[in-house]
């Protein structure tokens, strides 16, 4: 009978060597690794989650990296009681965090799971499997984005965490204890990785809508290189205009308008010519209960209308504070507030400015910028208004521009002409008309920071700008932060995030990030 | 003259008369009596029955001679079976105690595990709720495990069934009907468990079904349980006007959004439930063939409207003599019809939580006439709380397993050497299932366009081969008693299930999963009696098992024993005090391999399925992806040292014994963090860490009164024991900690922990800080680590939830042809988190919703005023020590010409002493939330036997 212990899965699993005989199957791994961004499990919306530690539905990456981004800071606030959510905001998390585990481990499952394909597409076992021709040649596309999407990663692992364990390909899968690598050792290595693609990986527009392409490298070399100070201590500033020069020479156009990026259309109304790296969703075929479906209905209560989202209902989480209206130019009248920027997507009417109680949704201004309705208005694709269509612009042109006018401030080089002219190619689109045009003396630091608040809140940037202009811990004070009403500075060690304190608990070979 | 029984007065039918030293004599008839000729004065009349003490009456010239014959203890609990075998209970060197049917819990007992509820020493038996067949968490020594399954194996006439359960029903072990059990056995110590090796961690529980008898005439009985129930108390919710008032005070409420209505929402989700259980038993006995057939319907009403529970079941044992009693051929199958309407549990946390306010019904509208709230007349608010009786009333879930389980045992005996036996056993266990769950369109509980509808069907298949030879002989050459026994056995689990189900209005059809595994096993057991003084016995398995590779497949289960019948020795031979004393020891290791998945070890790949797709350009791709795993998975390794002491006075009237025991796990099977990056999840199957046990049993059992009309026994025990992790994690923080125990209120919140040093139900939450008149202050909690800020680190292990000790109490008593019997349980320094007070008490519970409407809140707001959420408090941590009085009967038997006549009155579930403040301070987790209350249950028996 022994020979009856030897079992393998009989349903759909199949064991590694049974997978890989379906050449399709390279092609369905590589949808998964692009699928850990989006989705969070084998199933949509929830059932066979990647993650086990916390409800599947949080675990996503793009939610959990909205929350890391944007609840820290200034643009937004959240109502719930869930574990210790509050405690983003009020900037008193603590090693234990679920929310800050819960974004370390999906980051380095992302990781696992892109090494685990360049493994299984390494040449050695391609030839062992006899895999050749144009099958050949496409899995090699298919390890440069594996790639990337790695050096992403790794990137929010640098960004948020400092020093996360280090594991590629060359490592096992088991219960080892990684290596923890230090951040400027990080910044190299993802640095080198985007190097070594650039020119493996496909060339901008030729690639497949939600696939990576040279853009989408070039991007996240501008973002690492801009921040670079901060990751180790050597501003690269030449670097980001080379790098954002390459973006903005490539084809991609500006929207026509703001609204349409935001839109359940996004990937076809005009705006796909603007976003170069998107997480696409979609109401039927991309569910889950993170992405755009948590930042869209988390978005809506009080007196909003779910169906004017293109949704059934809201969760009456996510507002905004004051710190963020306050950028924007708005009236009030007697009953309702006006913003001239069309940018300040806010809904007003039974909101208060300022919070009393974050736990109450009707105090702070809602944020009603993302919708997943189309440019006609119409919902879409899921009749039930439960999950949504809409695409998240994780790298976007009007970036690239304020970038380049960043890096040029910094003293990176670059033309002042250029740098003033896409700034104002923003406010035109902003304000209907150059009126609002700034002069090459208006742009400084200061307004650089305001003016990325004002075109890119909401979309994951903010915690990192603020840091980058020292303005996100012992800088800078917004309502609530530190846990008090009118806002309070914390301490500088704060612009890491602590290594989770069951990862330490588990892996020896770590040290926590000072002041945890 | 007759022949009657003591304990329950029916009559002896077949026992033998006889004329000492003659082979003058007769048997009684159906009734008892018998007629004797040619008896002299001064001869003795022999009295005799199996199982019953022999009396001998010397004849005085009395015309009739009526005799009570009085059940031998000594025989009756002679035999006790072990796994692979027998042994006689006072020569069993492991820690083993059997339960007959005599001493059951009385009631309409669905499910057979609660017969034994509160009758032995270190087994806890936890109702799981009050849902008709609703199943139990049995834990033996309190489990050994994390994250691997902690319940007991289950052998039932020789097969083990699959500890995972099967699909579709409320619990397995609704297919043995308790009617038809003769008896438990329970196995506690390694000693008397290793021989089932991987899967004995846990303890085993063996049951066994009631056969026909030899030489029996025809008997047919019919009995009858008719039972009604109701819930005992409810939760304590605000009324309407209290709930009204409340939100007007409340600023920033709308009161508007209130109805004018006054509904006890609790009122209108529960009801009187009713069951009954027949039963219909013919047994019939012949020199070399007996049988036994029983029908079994048993139907019950859930006291939650909708719920209900009917099985209808066929038991039959065939047993067959051939070869002069050599060969003997046992047959037991039983075929099991188990049919549920699966109510809406959410209807009973929708019950606690709507709006009291707002009226059941609302005519004519377009939720099926149930009030809903709404944002036009035809969408519902998706995040609001739906009407708890529309969520009952609107959902038809049902569903139907069929079950089989049977088993062909034969035993031979060799001719030429009829100490050598060959025992094999074929078994065979199929339970395939079907239901589905459907809502209208229009059910507000259904945020479709298209009626919601699961259907969903699959089967279990568990077959077992296994034999072995056993050799049983006295060596008088050197005074011993040799039983040896050595066999094999192979047992393979299949499972199968299929889904499909409305979702975002279309219908999805989930891929088909098939799990299956295989334990294939050798084993041996060697057992000396020396010198009727000295026992030794000593076992062995080696188990193979499909979910492990490599190396770690196979791994072998020793065990040693040792006992010493101290009685026997010369000096307490002619003891009148001290009529039993025997020493126990024994040391054995057990594993666990239930961890849940199959292919743990193994990287395999899973496709993805509908909606979980990624775009490409204009099309969406399925995805593939590897799953965790852990190449050197192995077994859990359980050491157990136990030591006991069996004594009996007063030719055992008093008897009992004492068991103490010390056990260690060791590559604790656990689902923990595994180091980021290294694979490819969060969580990780695998072995980590060791928890050490401890307890202490104790049973006493006294004969209080003992007589012809007057019998009065009492039963005791009483379990220490005391569980704690000592290792969990690769690395060797000694803060490191794995939050369990998910609570209501909050997506992801956590109140318990496992942290070395504690126990696994242990809770963590903050110290509540407490004003001059004792009352909570809202948000103020110890700063623990002292940094002036209230944050999880100065969260707290506090409490846990299994108690430090617990205890069962049994009386049983009968005067004449009355009898009456109760049984108390106790559990003493256990707690309970009241998730219902603290999801629900506090104002923005109710006010702070994400839609127009409020929620009603717990009565506990109007003592703690909590404004808002304070889940972490530890004054949710309650003590629930209880005593319950879980059944109390008595029955009056009316014996009869051809008809024998029994009724009695049950009541279950009758009393409950406790501080505790919640509905009830018995469940399992310690978490109590939303929990389906327990009725208590009034029962009218009625036995005939004809």
């Amino acid at each position: 009978c022994e020979s009856d212990l030897e079992l393998q899965p009989e349903d759909n699993r199949k064991t590694a060597e049974n997978a890989f005989k379906d050449p399709d199957a390279y092609k369905q791994f590589l949808a998964k690794l692009y699928a850990g961004l989006a989705v969070s499990g084998q199933e949509g919306p929830a059932g066979n989650p990647d993650l086990e530690g916390l409800d599947e539905g949080f675990s996503q990456y793009i939610r959990l990296y909205f929350k890391m981004q944007e609840l820290t800071t200034d643009e937004a606030v959240i109502g719930w009681d869930d574990g210790t959510i509050k405690d983003l905001h009020a900037q008193n998390w603590t090693a234990g965090n679920e929310f800050i585990r819960t974004m370390y481990s999906r980051i380095m499952y992302q990781i696992a799971l892109t090494n685990e394909f360049i493994r299984q597409t390494s040449d050695e076992k391609l030839d062992s499997r006899g895999v050749d021709g144009e099958l050949r040649g496409n899995i090699e596309n298919f390890r440069a984005e594996a790639r990337f999407l790695r050096a992403l990663s790794y990137y929010h692992a640098l960004d948020l965490f400092g020093n996360p364990p280090f594991v590629t390909d060359e490592d096992p899968i088991g219960a080892f204890l990684p290596e923890q690598i230090k951040r400027p050792a990080l910044f190299d290595y993802i640095e080198g990785e985007l190097l070594d693609i650039e020119d493996e990986i496909a060339a901008v527009g030729s690639n497949e809508y939600g696939r990576a392409d040279q853009g989408a490298v070039w991007m996240l070399l501008s973002k690492l290189y801009l921040n670079a100070e901060v990751y180790t201590g050597t501003a690269h500033n030449a670097e980001v205009i080379e790098y954002t020069n390459k973006v903005i020479n490539s084809g991609y156009q500006l929207a026509d308008s703001y609204k349409k990026l935001f839109l359940a259309d996004n990937n076809t109304n005009g705006a796909q010519n603007e976003i170069i790296f998107p997480i696409t969703f979609n109401g039927k075929e991309t569910q889950s209960y993170g992405g755009l479906t948590f930042i869209i209905h988390a978005a809506i209560g009080g007196d909003m209308k779910a169906a004017d989202f293109g949704v059934s209902s809201g969760w009456a989480g996510l507002r905004t504070t004051s710190a963020l209206v306050n950028k924007f130019q708005y009236q009030e009248t007697e009953d309702e507030v006006i913003f001239e920027d069309n940018r300040g997507l806010f809904f007003t009417e039974g909101q208060s400015l300022e919070i009393d109680n974050i736990s109450s949704f009707n105090d702070g201004y809602a944020v009603a910028k993302y919708r997943n309705v189309d440019v006609n208005g119409e919902p879409g694709s899921d009749e039930t208004g439960e999950f949504v269509d809409t695409d998240f612009p994780m790298f976007r042109l009007a970036d690239a521009y304020l970038m380049y006018a960043e890096a040029f401030v910094r003293g990176g080089g670059g033309s002042q002409a250029n740098a003033v002219a896409y700034v104002n190619e923003l406010r035109e689109r902003a304000f209907g008309d150059s009126s609002e045009n700034i002069s090459a003396g208006e742009l400084d630091l200061d307004f650089i920071i305001n003016e990325r608040a004002r075109e890119l809140y909401w979309e994951a940037h903010r915690r990192t700008d603020l840091i980058r202009f020292n303005r996100f811990s012992e800088n800078g004070v917004w309502p609530w932060k530190g846990n008090v009403p009118q806002g309070t500075t914390t301490q500088e060690f704060r612009n890491l995030m602590p290594i989770p304190a069951s990862d330490l608990g588990v892996n020896t070979n770590l040290t926590q990030n000072d002041g945890y | 003259g007759n022949v009657s029984e003591s304990a329950t007065g029916l009559p002896v039918p077949g026992a033998n008369v006889i004329v000492k030293g003659t082979s003058n004599g007769t048997t009684t008839d159906f009734d008892g009596n018998y007629t004797i000729e040619n008896v002299s004065e001064g001869d003795i009349l022999v009295f005799s029955f199996l199982g019953f003490a022999t009396r001998e009456i010397s004849y005085e010239q009395q015309s009739t001679i009526d005799v009570v014959l009085e059940e031998d203890q000594a025989t009756l609990e002679e035999v006790v079976l072990i796994g692979y075998g027998a042994t006689t209970e006072q020569d069993a060197t492991g820690s083993v105690k059997k339960i007959s049917a005599g001493e059951f819990n009385q009631g309409a007992v669905v499910s057979p595990e609660q017969l034994i509820a509160g009758k032995s020493a270190g087994v806890r038996i936890t109702p799981g709720g009050g849902a008709p067949g609703e199943g139990s968490e049995i834990r033996i020594r309190g489990g050994s495990s994390l994250s691997a399954n902690n319940s007991p194996l289950i052998v039932v006439d020789g097969v083990p069934l699959d500890q995972r359960g099967v699909q579709g029903v409320r619990n397995q072990l609704n297919s043995i009907n308790p009617n038809e059990i003769e008896d438990f056995v329970v196995l506690k110590d390694a000693a008397a468990t290793s021989i089932y090796g991987s899967r004995a961690s846990n303890g085993v529980i063996l049951i066994t079904t009631k056969k026909g008898k030899k030489n029996s005439d025809l008997s047919l009985t019919y009995d009858l349980k008719a039972s009604v129930g109701n819930i005992v108390d409810k939760v304590d919710v605000l009324s309407a006007d209290q709930f009204r008032n409340l939100i007007e005070e409340t600023p920033g409420t709308d009161a508007s959004l209130l109805g004018d209505a006054n509904t006890d929402w609790q009122d209108q989700i529960y009801q009187t439930s009713v069951g009954a259980i027949h039963n219909f038993t013919a047994t019939q006995g012949f020199d070399n063939f007996y049988y036994r057939v029983n029908f079994n319907n048993t139907s019950q009403t859930g006291v939650v409207k909708t719920d209900t529970y009917e099985r209808n079941a066929l038991n039959l044992a065939l047993n067959l003599d051939l070869l002069d009693n050599h060969l003997k051929l046992g047959l037991t199958s039983k075929g099991i019809l188990d049919e549920n309407r699966f109510a809406d549990d959410g209807a009973i946390g929708a019950a606690i939580a709507f709006d009291p306010t707002q009226p059941v019904y609302e005519p004519d509208n377009n939720f099926g006439g149930y009030f809903e709230f709404k944002t036009s007349p035809r969408q519902e608010m998706v995040q609001a709380t739906r009407n708890p009786l529309a969520l009952l009333e609107q959902k038809n879930g049902r569903g139907l397993t069929r079950r089989n389980i049977t088993n062909l045992n034969a035993e031979y005996k060799f001719h030429f050497l009829p100490e050598l036996k060959f025992n094999m056993n074929a078994g065979f266990d199929y339970a395939e299932n079907e239901g589905y769950n459907k809502r209208p369109r229009y059910s507000a509980a259904n945020n479709q366009d298209i009626p919601f509808e699961e259907i969903y069907s699959g089967f279990n298949r568990n077959t077992l081969l296994d034999f072995y030879f056993n050799y049983k002989n006295e060596v008088e050459a050197i005074d011993t008693d040799v039983d040896l026994t050595a066999g094999h056995s192979y047992q393979e689990f299949y499972i199968e299930n299929r889904r499909q189900q409305t979702i975002s209005n279309e219908v999805s059809v989930f891929p088909t999963v098939i799990d299956r595994n295989a334990l294939e096993s050798y084993f041996a057991r060697a057992s000396f009696d020396i010198a009727d003084k000295y026992l030794i016995s000593a076992s062995i398995r080696r188990d193979g098992s499909s979910r492990f590779g490599g190396d770690n497949k196979w791994s072998n289960f020793p065990s040693a024993s040792v006992g010493w019948k101290v009685h026997n020795e010369n000096f307490l031979r002619g003891s009148n005090v001290l009529s039993k004393l025997k020493l126990r020891a024994g040391y054995g290791v057990t594993g666990n391999q239930e961890i849940g998945s199959n292919y743990g070890y193994l990287g395999i790949y899973t496709p993805s399925i509908a909606r979980a797709s990624y775009q490409f350009g204009n099309q969406f791709y399925s995805t593939l992806r590897p799953e965790e795993f852990d190449e050197n998975l192995k077994w859990e390794e359980l050491q157990t040292y136990n030591a006991g002491i069996d004594f009996g006075f007063f030719n055992n009237r008093l008897s009992g014994n004492v068991d103490a025991y010390y056990r260690q796990t060791r590559d604790l099977l656990a689902e923990v963090p595994v180091p980021a990056g290294a694979n490819l999840s969060d969580l990780l199957v695998t072995n980590v860490g060791e928890t050490v046990s401890r307890g202490i049993e104790i049973g006493l059992s006294g004969v209080l009164a003992q007589s012809e009309d007057f019998n009065w026994d009492l039963n005791y025990n009483i379990t220490f024991q005391d569980l704690e992790i000592t290792r969990l994690s690769l690395g060797d923080n000694p803060n490191f900690f794995i939050p369990q125990g998910g609570i209501s209120g909050g997506v992801g919140n956590n109140i318990q922990i496992w942290k070395e040093g504690y126990d696994p139900s242990t809770f963590f939450v903050f110290r509540q800080v407490y004003d001059n008149n004792g009352n909570p202050i809202e948000g103020a909690y110890v700063d623990v680590n002292g940094d002036n800020e209230i944050t999880e680190a100065d969260k707290q292990p506090y409490k846990k939830a299994s108690p430090d000790y617990f205890m069962g109490l049994t009386n049983t008593m009968s005067y004449k042809n009355f009898d009456f019997s109760f049984t108390f349980r106790g559990s003493f320094g256990n707690y309970m988190y009241n998730n219902t007070q603290s999801s629900n008490g506090f104002v923005a519970a109710g006010t702070n919703t994400p839609q127009d409407y409020y929620a009603n809140m717990n009565a506990n707001v109007l003592e703690t005023n909590f404004e808002k959420s304070q889940y972490f408090s530890d004054y949710y941590i309650q003590a629930a020590d209880f005593v319950k009085l879980d059944n109390i009967s008595i029955g009056y038997l009316i014996p009869g010409e051809k008809v024998d006549f029994r009724a009695s009155l049950t009541a279950t579930n009758v009393l409950t002493i406790t501080d505790y403040e919640g509905l009830d301070p018995e469940i399992s987790n310690g978490i109590d939330n939303n929990f389906y209350p327990r009725a208590r249950t009034f029962v009218l028996g009625l036995n005939l036997k004809f």
